[in-house]
């Protein structure tokens, strides 16, 4: 008569999951603290240097990128985006008919607009 | 609609005109074109009409609101003047960015589907974290522009998965079979539903900075330049909340029941958070930043109250308010400069004998917030206030809020107070332009003009 | 149409406008022009209580006399019916007396402004500001209006204060800015409360067509709306709301269902809700009237005001919280009156005596002057309460002759202080040798308010004193305990005023020696004759004539207390039974 799978499951159900999920959590925990406290430990100049393949370094590791690179890069991403825009279009060209050839024209003339705003920013000279 | 386009295109005229030897045209310029799209904007009174495919409306809600935050623009620019001065390399994208994010801000009013009001809040966000920024040399700018861009893309998130859970609750982007579907569910329909409303109302909550989601405001009040905080708490907070009781007016009136809990709290605490706030600041624009939080509470009052009399009360409310707060900042933004970036009240000492018209404007402006009578500022309180006591159980609100306004008097009256009754510090004459005096004079009269006939714009709507 | 209301409250504001128009150093021809305005104002208030006709009773819509209405703001609110602000002014028997007091002081005021130096343009620009609003205060007939210029007569007086006040100036005008706005919000509460719930019977008469637009009130077509209003006939679309006192004051008018109906039968806090909005208004008066406990903003707003400025607020000011309780929060709550006569008894005779014990511990003469008139506004408080006709009478009379007594009173101080720049008492003995004219009139000051027979403060006392000892039996007020411990007020005045005299004027001459090198102690001067000189001969002619006033007033104030008696007794048993159902 009664069924014998239990269909309601309670939080509690779940408790051995958590457990396991502890476990893995304290393992990696554990490990890191214990090799941390027990590990043999030495210092010194030499030791504590930055080190590339025997030559000494040079400058800081984070090298400054001209931020004409980005503006670049970004821009690039700008305007290809559109050709996203056009692919369908133009699959679609006939259907559309003279308004949507009109509309394209006023999209792509609002783009052309930007292209010549930012040529005349200068963002694209590299000097 | 006109006023969409126009101002898209006055846009990008106004960027190419940027690259003019003089940047002189530029202001009367802009001016022009803020005029007609405002004049523009008129035409479409009592002709309402829907575009895309109803997804946007223009109709007589959306006009009025699109008047003031233009109006409000129009008013506010006059006062960059120290940007032409200086020669701003960048002043004509600053005005562009205004006059784009104007754009999203008419969105905002005129949406009839969840989309246009994601896609005008972002037109207006994004403008505005440029803008916050725009002062590239100072560390508070930047620190604004960073702390507003990550708040606001994260409040932006909640609000999209709000609009999301809706959408999956009730299959639609409309408002109106939104509300179809919530009609027929007695405004609940489900858990996600319920949970998408109050996503929805936090999100908005956080771009009109109501508290809790306030806690971003006065840091980057502090930071951004003021011609645009001045923006940031007239234009981009009569928009939210113009969208806000768009969006509980259109989709949400029957889940009434459902949110109406959570707003009443977050009203009560803004006008608490924001008056007390304000009480402890010496910074004069922080303390402006925490007053808009509160004028966002009494701004909640009139949605709270939720009846013929909202919309009409928030428009006045937010006219009044946007008029008093665009001269408080003017005057700040003058005196600042001239005491090298002093921005405590301690740097208006003597304003009312160096410069009367500074002086008594920043006073009708301080009156007007704090709801003295034969201002604007008091109507709007009292047509608030009026709507919410139609319901007799709403009565404790209006005495939270009373109180809350007794508590508003305390802190503008301290810079009337350094203004005529402490001795100048720097007793040099702070010069302003004739044009931007004349503003001043016409803001101020304006004010109490609308202090004594206030039927000019209170039956609008 | 008589314009002769408007005039009266115009008047300062156009002197105003002259003023604001001449140049900052045409100092003479500004306080020439600031004279000439109250002076007009003056006659014209001497007029009107001339042509006041006393022996008609103000009640319900009409017995105003000189009434203006015009429509102001109105607009549609759907079916919320109409929202109506009118220009509605008049005057009856309760306002006349304030309006002439008004005058009088006004000038006063003026002719002890003359010896202002600082910022001359500015001081008299808000010195006409703030006569303007209290003028109109006294005259409106439409709550709202009242309310407009009860709150803005705050801002000239708060920089009145601020400006032209004493070292700690700051500290008081906000003090007193605060606490009064406080106050006026409480009022807003309850008006924006009352708006919702009363009509305009005559307007709403035109609404439903009962009565062509512009027609003259029939009083069977208002009988006939209210009617409808009960029966609940009337839409929601139809009623014209209104901000009008004397609609508020018919019970008829108010929308059944609505919060403020007698028969609402709401509660908040355990109190029927119009028991709470009296308490509501009755606070936002009392912070100016003031009555203890929240008087605590007048002795430093008196002492860092100039003279002339302390003047305008004792006698005019103060009056205005007196006066709104009598026109305001008595007619239209009148259950509430009654049932919580006792609590506003109780804070008079408060006010009495701990005012009067606290004038004892004053050693600033300026001070003691501010805590007798908060002893003595606690007189006005138990006329009141005691709803007698004798009662509200001398209530109304203690406004008046207080307005006299105390303007004559803060004279008198700053006279000594333009002197010596100092007032404490104890630095002083002696003064009646050196300046026998001076102290006559600090004679006749002090007496006239401790209540001396012969003076108008003995008329006003005695008349509160007689409604306070009759109310047990005529009205079931206020408990006989409660006169008998108000008139030991009398005794304790008595107290401080002749200590204060015998302290600074009897015995040997002598003066605090750091303050001889400063002072220069002379006897009166001419301006100082003209300011002090009417003010006597007033506090005389009404102490010897009180007819003179009563005629003019007894017949609206005691209509106004036999109505409110009835009107309250009636609407106590509904409100306690509607809350019972």
């Amino acid at each position: 008569m009664e069924p014998a799978v239990n269909q309601q499951y309670v939080p509690s159900d779940y408790l051995p999951i958590l457990i396991q999920f502890l476990a893995a959590l304290g393992f990696v925990v554990t490990t890191l603290i214990v090799t941390h406290l027990i590990g043999p430990k030495r210092k010194s100049a030499v030791k504590d240097a930055p080190w590339e393949s025997g030559i000494e370094s040079v400058g800081d590791a984070r090298t400054p990128i001209s931020y004409k690179y980005f503006m670049t890069a970004i821009l690039f991403v700008l305007f290809d985006v559109e050709v996203i825009f056009m692919y369908p279009w133009a699959v679609n060209f006939r259907s559309f008919g003279l308004d949507g050839f009109l509309q394209m024209v006023l999209f792509m003339g609002l783009l052309l607009a930007g292209f010549f705003y930012v040529l005349k920013k200068g963002i694209l000279k590299w000097d | 609609m006109t006023s969409i386009i126009l101002l898209s295109i006055f846009g990008i005229i106004n960027l190419f005109v940027g690259f003019m030897k003089s940047k002189r045209i530029l202001l009367p310029l802009s001016l022009l074109f803020l005029a007609v799209v405002f004049g523009a904007n008129l035409f479409s009174w009592n002709e309402a009409q829907s575009y895309f495919n109803h997804m946007l409306t223009i109709d007589n809600y959306a006009v009025a609101f699109t008047g003031i935050m233009v109006l409000a623009t129009l008013l506010l620019l006059p006062f960059s003047q120290h940007y032409i001065e200086e020669a701003n390399e960048n002043l004509a994208e600053f005005y562009s960015l205004l006059l784009f994010s104007l754009v999203g801000a008419i969105m905002m009013v005129s949406y009839e589907n969840m989309l246009m009001l994601f896609i005008g809040i972002e037109i207006l966000s994004i403008a505005m974290y440029v803008l916050a920024g725009s002062d590239k040399r100072r560390l508070r700018s930047n620190e604004a522009a960073l702390k507003y861009f990550l708040m606001g893309a994260f409040f932006t998130g909640v609000l999209l998965f709000g609009i999301v859970l809706i959408y999956g609750a009730t299959g639609s982007f409309y408002l109106t079979d939104i509300a179809a579907t919530a009609a027929v569910n007695d405004g609940t329909v489900n858990a996600m539903f319920t949970l998408g409303l109050l996503l929805l109302v936090i999100g908005i909550s956080f771009k009109i900075s109501a508290a809790p989601f306030h806690f971003w405001a006065p840091d980057v009040y502090e930071g951004t330049p003021t011609l645009f905080t001045s923006y940031m708490s007239t234009v981009v907070k009569i928009a939210g909340v113009a969208a806000f009781y768009k969006l509980m007016a259109a989709a949400f009136a029957a889940s009434y029941a459902a949110w109406f809990p959570t707003l009443i709290a977050i009203t009560v605490l803004t006008l608490v958070v924001g008056n007390i706030g304000a009480v402890v600041q010496t910074n004069f624009k922080r303390m402006l930043a925490y007053s808009s939080v509160s004028h966002a509470g009494y701004l909640l009052m009139a949605l709270v109250a939720f009846n013929e009399r909202s919309d009409a009360s928030i428009l006045f409310y937010s006219l009044s308010y946007a008029l008093a707060t665009i001269v408080a900042f003017a005057v700040l933004q003058y005196v600042s400069e001239q005491r090298n970036g002093d921005e405590t009240y301690a740097a208006f000492n003597g304003l009312g004998k160096t410069n009367p018209l500074l002086a008594f404007a920043m006073t009708v402006a301080m009156c007007s917030l704090s709801g003295i009578p034969l201002t604007a500022g008091f109507f709007g309180k009292l047509f608030v206030f009026t709507a919410v006591v139609q319901d007799a159980r709403l009565m404790w609100l209006v005495v939270v809020a009373v109180l809350m306004a007794a508590v508003g008097i305390y802190y503008y009256f301290k810079v009337v107070i350094a203004m005529y009754m402490q001795p100048a510090a720097d007793a040099a004459k702070i010069r302003i332009g004739s044009f931007a005096s004349f503003m001043l004079i016409f803001i101020t009269v304006f004010t109490i003009l609308l202090g004594i006939a206030p039927a000019l714009v209170s039956d609008l709507l | 149409m008589n314009f002769i209301l408007s005039s009266l409250i115009f008047t300062p504001l156009l002197a105003a406008l002259v003023v604001l128009l001449l140049p900052v150093r045409r100092q003479k021809a500004i306080k020439a022009v600031t004279l000439l305005g109250t002076l007009v104002q003056m006659v014209l208030a001497i007029l009107l209580y001339f042509r006041f006709d006393g022996s008609a009773f103000a009640n319900g819509q009409q017995g105003y006399q000189f009434v203006e209405k015009l429509h102001w703001i109105g607009f549609s609110l759907g079916t919320l019916g109409r929202f109506q602000i009118d220009y509605f002014v008049g005057v009856d028997g309760i306002s006349i007396s304030m309006v002439l007091l008004t005058g009088i002081i006004g000038v006063i005021g003026v002719i002890s402004s003359w010896t202002i130096t600082k910022n001359v343009k500015g001081y008299f620009l808000l010195y006409l500001l703030l006569l303007t609003s209290v003028t109109g205060c006294f005259l409106a007939l439409d709550f709202f209006l009242f309310y407009l210029f009860f709150e803005f007569m705050l801002l000239p007086m708060y920089f009145l204060i601020g400006l032209w006040g004493g070292p700690k100036r700051e500290y008081a005008a906000i003090k007193f800015f605060i606490y009064t706005l406080v106050g006026s919000l409480f009022i807003l509460i309850v008006m924006i409360g009352l708006y919702t719930s009363v009509i305009d019977p005559q307007a709403t008469a035109v609404q439903l067509g009962l009565i062509g637009a512009g027609g003259t009130a029939a009083p069977n077509a208002i009988l006939q709306v209210q009617q409808m209003l009960q029966q609940n006939m009337v839409s929601s679309a139809d009623m014209v709301r209104t901000f009008s006192i004397p609609a508020m004051m018919e019970p008829a008018n108010f929308i059944p269902g609505s919060l403020l109906h007698v028969l609402s039968g709401v509660e908040l806090w355990y109190l029927p809700i119009r028991f709470i909005a009296f308490l509501l208004l009755f606070a936002g008066f009392a912070i100016k009237v003031p009555s203890v406990p929240v008087h605590t903003w007048l002795p430093d707003a008196h002492v860092e005001a100039p003279t002339p400025v302390s003047v305008l607020l004792a006698a005019i000011l103060l009056k205005v919280g007196g006066y709104g309780l009598i026109r305001i929060v008595y007619p239209i709550f009148p259950d509430a009156g009654a049932y919580f006569s006792i609590l506003v008894g109780g804070l008079g005779v408060l006010s009495i005596i701990y005012g009067a014990l606290n004038a004892l511990a004053m050693n600033d003469l300026k001070k003691l002057v501010a805590y007798s008139s908060v002893s003595h506004m606690g007189f006005v408080l138990l006329g009141l309460a005691s709803l007698t006709t004798e009662g509200v009478n001398g209530a109304v009379y203690m406004m008046f002759s207080h307005g006299i007594i105390s303007a004559m009173l803060f004279l008198v101080v700053g006279v000594i202080y333009d002197r010596a720049h100092d007032r404490a008492i104890q630095n002083f003995r002696g003064l009646a040798k050196v300046m026998p004219a001076y102290t006559t009139f600090v004679i006749i000051a002090f007496f006239a308010s401790l209540g001396l027979p012969g003076f108008s403060g003995f008329i006003s006392e005695l008349l509160v004193l007689l409604g306070g000892f009759s109310a047990p039996e005529a009205t079931g007020m206020l408990p006989r305990w409660l006169t008998v411990v108000a008139v030991f007020g009398l005794l304790l005045s008595a107290a401080y005023y002749l200590w204060a005299l015998q302290r600074m004027f009897f015995g040997k001459y002598w003066i605090f020696p750091e303050l001889r090198a400063k002072a220069t102690i002379t006897d009166l001067n001419f301006r100082e004759y003209l300011m002090l000189a009417p003010l006597a001969v007033l506090a005389l002619l009404f102490g010897i004539l009180p007819n003179l006033l009563l005629d003019k007033i007894s017949v609206a104030v005691t209509g106004m207390t036999q109505l409110t008696l009835q009107n309250g007794q009636e609407q106590l048993e509904l409100v306690l039974s509607s809350l019972i159902r």
